[in-house]
């Protein structure tokens, strides 16, 4: 019980609370780039949810096993070939940022390999945006923040697993999608508007983009509220307080 | 730090290269896609700065438009003459001519010209003018406040007595006069020579109607389609061929221009000899080269 509702609030965080371009201020390139048009940028938010899905199980994997203080496989090969006091000692998260560029690069080629295989209409529609992706840093943030859920807690049974890790990829990504879409719908309207000639092209959209962040603060708090609300409350029996009005 | 973290921090990084470059080498030959060689050529002919100026999405979108539906080679800014040369050696074609293109304003008349005229007193903005009726009586003219010599980057258009007046020398093609103008009377024209004839109004209406407005516009006689093919009657309103326009035609042509009983066939752009001769004895300005004076906006910003 208690892990789904973690699993709900992990998601409804990433999606909407701490959405990564509203909050984080993450992937704005294409935030601000890909949003013209409502369907382009609906295009771009599932190509990220998708790159973002598979960076995330290939960053947890090597953080758990790889990475991570004490990470089994690198304990393994330490223990194997060095000794086996090393192999306790074993930390390679400073290798952290290039091994996930390294593992988000290669899964865009391989997506961007597949769909021009499989789906070539979509290709096309993307254009040179599906490339664009490798260097998408809300990409990024999903993987280190998974790796410091994973590295940074206390306890080792409280690090994430590979079901609230995906769920934080899958979600960021709808958060992203739901946060271009939105922002593609009120450029189309902006088009038509008459906007003042220094505040035209990026300006007005950046702040647009802020006051739309502004908008998604009104988010702050529900989590903790809904984490209330779902967890049972404690057994303790209360006495109802006397009422001195009698 | 020690040796055992260096070499095994070599190691993970080694064997993910391994691990991705095999299953990439893999995905590489089971997804491979078949490619026309032609667009292929085509493609590492082009400069690849994926920059729209064609009027594709990218580069490759020209490239495959080139190599399988024989677009024109011509069409690449970026690359230019020699890119363009490039893929007409691909492709065995010849280079086509490229004509620069120019606004024209659909438009000859000055203010004494117009007829109708009221006081107007809103927003000195053609677009604003352009909502309220009964300025003047011609309702597809030029306006005359300059809508387009604002959104002129190039100081090359200017409102001389109630009409726009573009500057050919200065003038580049961005075509930002002809998206300003809310009456649509500035369209861009291929200049097959340096002086070109335009129909100078866009008064679709009836030559009756037309008289009543203004002492220029065109009323639609015919006149002029007898001495020329090129031009024909489309709604009342001389239209002239630019896609036949050449130097053969133009016998025809200056015929037609004699023979239009309101002038409102003109020669534009360079000016012809004789009237070079003709104002030779006024005092003529010199050209002005543009400078933080004359481009920066005299109207200043409108927020």
């Amino acid at each position: 019980m208690s892990y789904l509702i973690d699993i709900v609030l992990i998601a409804l965080s990433a999606a909407l609370i701490n959405n990564f371009v509203l909050y984080y201020f993450v992937g704005i390139c294409p935030f601000i780039g890909v949003s013209r048009k409502v369907e382009m940028a609906f295009g771009m938010g599932c190509a990220v949810t998708f790159v973002i899905s598979i960076a995330a199980i290939m960053s947890w994997t090597i953080t758990t096993f790889v990475l991570m203080p004490g990470a089994p496989l690198s304990a393994w090969v330490a223990g194997f070939f060095v000794s086996s006091e090393s192999a306790a000692k074993i930390d390679l998260t400073i290798l952290s940022y290039i091994v996930y560029i390294f593992a988000i690069a290669s899964s865009v080629q391989f997506v961007e390999m597949y769909v021009r295989k499989f789906f070539p209409l979509l290709y096309k529609s993307f254009g040179v945006f599906l490339p664009l992706i490798t260097t998408n840093c809300a990409i990024l943030f999903a993987c280190l923040k998974i790796m410091s859920n994973i590295v940074g807690v206390d306890d080792p049974a409280d690090a994430w697993d590979l079901g609230r890790s995906l769920t934080l990829a899958v979600f960021g990504g709808v958060g992203f999608t739901i946060a271009i879409s939105i922002m593609a719908g009120i450029r189309e309207e902006l088009e038509l508007c008459d906007i003042p000639k220094p505040f035209k092209g990026a300006a007005i959209t950046l702040i647009t983009g802020g006051i739309l962040a502004m908008a998604f603060m009104g988010f702050t708090g529900v989590d903790s509220g809904l984490k209330k609300a779902m967890t049972p409350a404690p057994s303790i029996e209360m006495k109802a307080p006397q009422n001195t009005a009698q | 730090m020690n040796w055992v973290t260096i070499g095994l921090s070599a190691g993970t990084l080694l064997t993910m290269a391994v691990i991705f470059s095999y299953v990439l080498g893999w995905a590489n030959k089971t997804f491979y896609v078949e490619t026309d060689p032609t667009v292929e050529a085509v493609m590492d002919a082009l400069p690849g700065a994926n920059c729209g100026g064609c009027g594709y999405v990218g580069c490759y979108e020209y490239a495959e438009a080139v190599g399988l539906n024989a677009e024109s080679v011509s069409k690449c800014v970026v690359g230019g003459e020699n890119c363009a040369k490039a893929l007409a050696e691909i492709m065995g074609v010849e280079v086509e001519a490229r004509f620069p293109y120019r606004p024209v304003v659909h438009c000859s008349a000055t203010y004494e010209d117009r007829l109708k005229k009221s006081d107007y007193k809103g927003e000195k903005r053609c677009r604003a003018a352009n909502l309220v009726s009964d300025i003047q009586g011609c309702t597809y003219g030029c306006l005359g406040f300059g809508d387009c010599e604002n959104a002129c980057d190039y100081d090359a258009i200017h409102v001389v007595e109630g009409l726009a007046v573009v500057n050919y020398e200065k003038c580049v093609g961005c075509a930002a006069c002809t998206k300003a103008c809310p009456r649509n009377i500035i369209s861009m024209v291929p200049f097959k020579a340096e002086r070109i004839l335009a129909v100078t109004c866009s008064n679709k209406d009836s030559g009756k109607d037309v008289k009543d407005v203004c002492t220029v516009g065109c009323i639609g006689c015919k006149a002029c389609t007898k001495a020329s093919s090129l031009i024909t009657i489309q709604d009342n309103l001389a239209v002239l061929d630019y896609d036949l326009y050449s130097s053969d035609g133009m016998e025809g042509l200056v015929k037609a221009v004699e023979k239009c009983p309101r002038k409102g066939l003109v020669f534009i752009g360079k000016p012809s000899p004789e009237d070079m001769e003709a104002v030779k004895s006024e005092d003529l300005p010199d050209l002005v080269k543009p400078d933080f004076k004359t481009t920066v906006d005299q109207t200043g910003w409108r927020g």
